[in-house]
């Protein structure tokens, strides 16, 4: 009987909190399809106009161009300065985790607008390029995300006895991780490259403080059009909110995947 | 030896030059007075100047306001996503995660849709002679605004704690007679405050540090701390880095100690636990 009550409860709550979250999101959307709503109750027609104006608009396809590049290249760094220490605290020393556990709250306590400080006051003068630094700076940025999302695809598994068998039977390190330790963690290395993508790919900051405007990523376009454009605007936060929605889709796709291959394996062993 | 080199040299690499080195370039730059040599006079400015103590005020108003409240409403909604059927709750946790993302530019223009001075609250409240309650581009604004953070954050990280609570607890305390008031206050309590402290600290951390969202939504008309160091890095005639260097000294140094006892007062209630 108490049991029902507080489901009903539960319900309840995620209903409104669900209407609370989605209610700005939906309404951005349905402006960005009116011909025009302003201080009216509801929109006075609805059209595709704004959409093949946005998208037909150079400044945009620039701006989405810079944004995937500065992704990727985070996505990589990223991966390049967090594989291998994941790797070597989950199977040779535990220790190194507690080291990591900086990390993890960093956002907090240097977040973009602190950091960038840092950056202006030791790189604005020096002869190195900014993109470099800020490349560099995002996926610091991006650690934990990344972190979290390796971490968690080395729980399970004994990879201390694979990775050693691998190189007891004449592997080289590398060889070793790339032919027995990478194929089990793909799960894994998929969430924290798309995480990472997402976070560099809307990154706001950072951008726009040390490049000074200079570099167009698509949250710069997106508060210039704010400014001028609200038709525009919007389109572009639908555009950029479906983005959120496909990574999230995608997101669930590779844990439905992989849990339910997980699970196979391990009735397999059960077996 | 060599193999512990090559696998921490790229992240050592990345966290000197983009961590170590900006932040103690920082620290040295925020104590540079006007002729280069040593000076607390930057530091002088930031506590006595009123233009400086409205932005540390509005900065602490608007984070312990908007972190106590998206903490409330995050602890409701955790408990409440835990009795949500699997499929449920991981759509919820994928909405979380996306509403957390949407913060900034996207976030701030969404809420002036609707609630900006041509948006639809502002036709609805018209329309039927109700008050307006609040200006989204004021103080009170810029809280509600960062709410919409706030609160899928604060449920993403208490939900895993709520999840861990085991349903039979309670039975097993019915059975021996307690009270459903003894059993929260006994059991349920000792396990989740620390986290709720820590999460707390947290969440107003990140209110703290939020400056995408403000500057989108009022521009530089409602100061903060970050939007001052924003102003103080790139505002033209009236720039001033080191004094921007000073804040940020300041902010990091503040914040690093408050996470850190947040992070020891859930570590030691959980050796005492166990």
């Amino acid at each position: 009987m108490h049991h029902k009550a507080s489901t009903y409860w539960a319900r309840g709550i995620m209903t409104a909190l669900f209407l609370y979250l989605v209610t700005p999101i939906v309404v951005t959307m349905i402006y960005s399809f009116s011909t025009s709503w302003v201080k009216t109750i509801l929109p006075s027609g609805f059209t595709l106009k704004w959409y093949s104006q946005l998208i037909t608009n150079a400044d945009f396809t620039s701006s989405l161009l810079r944004s995937l590049g500065l992704g990727l290249l985070t996505t990589i760094i990223a991966q390049i300065c967090f594989l291998p220490v994941v790797f070597y605290a989950n199977v040779y020393d535990a220790r190194v985790k507690s080291h990591l556990r900086f990390v993890t709250v960093l956002p907090f306590t240097i977040p973009g607008i602190i950091l960038v400080t840092g950056l202006i006051q030791l790189y604005a003068d020096l002869p190195i390029p900014k993109l470099l630094i800020l490349v560099l700076a995002i996926s610091l940025l991006s650690l934990p995300l990344t972190y979290q999302a390796l971490d968690n695809a080395f729980i399970g598994q004994d990879f201390r006895a694979m990775f050693e068998q691998a190189l007891v039977l004449g592997d080289s390190p590398l060889k070793a991780f790339i032919k027995v330790i990478l194929p089990n963690i793909r799960a894994g290395i998929l969430i924290a490259m798309l995480l990472t993508f997402t976070s560099a790919f809307g990154e706001y900051v950072l951008t726009n403080i040390l490049l000074g405007g200079n570099f167009e990523t698509l949250k710069i376009y997106m508060y210039r059009l704010m400014q001028s454009n609200g038709q525009a605007s919007s389109v572009l936060t639908t555009i950029y909110f479906i983005f959120l929605a496909l990574v999230s889709l995608i997101l669930i796709v590779i844990m439905r995947h992989y849990a339910k291959h997980d699970q196979s394996s391990q009735k397999g062993t059960h077996n | 030896m060599t193999t512990r080199l090559k696998v921490f040299s790229p992240l050592s690499l990345l966290v000197i030059l983009v961590l170590l080195l900006p932040i103690s370039v920082m620290i040295v730059a925020s104590f540079q007075g006007g002729d280069a040599g040593f000076s607390l006079d930057n530091y002088r400015q930031v506590f006595t100047n009123h233009y400086y103590s409205e932005a540390i005020r509005n900065s602490l108003g608007i984070a312990l306001i908007t972190s106590v409240f998206s903490l409330l409403i995050a602890i409701v909604g955790a408990w409440s996503l835990t009795h949500l059927a699997p499929s449920t709750k991981n759509m919820f946790i994928s909405l979380f995660n996306m509403s957390a993302s949407f913060a900034g530019v996207p976030l701030a223009f969404s809420l002036i849709i609707l609630f900006g001075n041509a948006g639809i609250w502002q036709a609805l409240t018209t329309a039927l002679h109700l008050p307006r309650l609040f200006e989204i581009y004021s103080l009170s604004g810029t809280t509600l605004a960062y709410t919409f953070f706030e609160v899928p954050l604060g449920i993403l990280f208490l939900f895993p704690v709520f999840e861990e609570l085991n349903p039979e607890w309670r039975e097993i305390s019915a059975v021996l007679g307690a009270s459903p008031f003894f059993f929260f206050k006994k059991v349920i309590l000792p396990i989740i405050f620390p986290n709720i402290i820590e999460v707390l600290i947290l969440l107003f951390a990140n209110a703290m540090g939020t400056y995408e969202t403000t500057f989108a939504l009022t521009g530089n008309s409602i100061v903060t701390i970050p939007t001052l160091i924003g102003t103080l890095i790139d505002g033209g005639l009236t720039a001033n880095i080191p004094l921007a260097c000073t804040f940020a000294t300041l902010f990091a140094l503040v914040m690093t100690a408050l996470v850190w006892l947040g992070n020891r007062v859930t570590r030691s209630k959980r050796e005492v636990a166990a």
